[in-house]
């Protein structure tokens, strides 16, 4: 079992900036030992400003172990096939304001999963957006 | 326009059938919809276990649309960093982990701290932004 992530980055702010392009398989903490737990893929639809949980540790199914290794995706798909770049959602862990994905942005990460950093949402406006993740983890 | 584009495959077979995902997208300054990310940070260090350091030294312009990456490529599986932002601890990046998150920098606390455990940790970093506070000489 395998999980893997591949991120390739090109830009042509700096000349001679060539790009970067990592592969990284998810394995448990410390270990050579894939990972092997997973929320599966779901999406969120927000339509109301306001921060709200897209993940609640604590209301898990099966608990994550705290600090270690676990991954998450996230994605601001917009809405119905319509991606709005100017507006976007503010990612939070445990009330503290990450950054913000502006349509179509992405995100991957590492989380702690102890129970008191949800993963919170907070659009910037009303209108209707989807955000899609999937979070990656080792069982407690 | 300055064009930055950032891609992500994701697979995994830990379910019946095999997941995947791809998405793409170009980095735009805040708020916009034709004009991209101009500016940007590429290094990298190596930091000694048990160093505490903010990886961007100079401040981006705040509430903007800056995205960060960062990569361990310490090969050892064993050694890690923490990351914490605004005293709030994000995760652990592992030898060989990457990271890749919108970082809004909203005030003069929210650097992005790391801290070295295992041994001496190879940090990779990038940093694309539309301003920056520089330090004066």
């Amino acid at each position: 079992m395998a999980t893997t992530a591949t991120i390739s980055i090109s830009s042509d702010i700096a000349p001679g900036f060539s790009g970067i392009s990592e592969s990284m398989t998810l394995t448990q903490a410390g270990t050579l030992i894939d990972i092997d737990s997973t929320t599966g893929f779901a999406i969120r639809k927000l339509a109301a400003t306001g921060a709200v949980d897209l993940v609640t540790m604590a209301n898990e199914l099966v608990e994550p172990k705290d600090s270690v290794a676990a991954k998450i995706y996230i994605r601001n798909i917009g809405y119905r096939g319509t991606i709005d770049k100017s507006v976007g959602v503010t990612i939070g862990v445990n009330a503290e304001p990450i950054g913000k994905l502006y349509g179509g942005d992405w995100m991957v990460m590492p989380l702690t999963c102890i129970d008191a950093d949800d993963i919170t949402v907070n659009p910037d406006t009303a209108d209707t957006v989807v955000i899609e993740y999937v979070l990656f983890y080792e069982e407690a | 326009m300055a064009t930055t584009t950032a891609a992500v495959t994701l697979t995994s077979d830990l379910l019946s059938d095999n997941m995947s995902v791809s998405a793409s997208t170009t980095c735009m300054k805040a708020g916009t919809t034709a004009d991209g990310l101009d500016q940007m940070e590429y290094g990298y260090v190596e930091i000694a276990s048990g160093t505490a350091y903010d990886i961007i030294g100079n401040t981006p312009t705040a509430s903007k649309a800056s995205k960060l990456y960062i990569k361990n490529h310490s090969t050892d599986e064993t050694y890690y960093i923490s990351v914490v932002l605004d005293a709030q601890a994000i995760g652990k990046l592992y030898g060989g982990d990457w990271m890749f998150i919108p970082a809004d920098f909203h005030d003069a606390n929210a650097d992005v701290e790391i801290t070295a455990t295992g041994g001496t940790n190879k940090i990779c970093y990038a940093l694309f932004h539309e301003g920056t506070t520089l330090v004066a000489s």
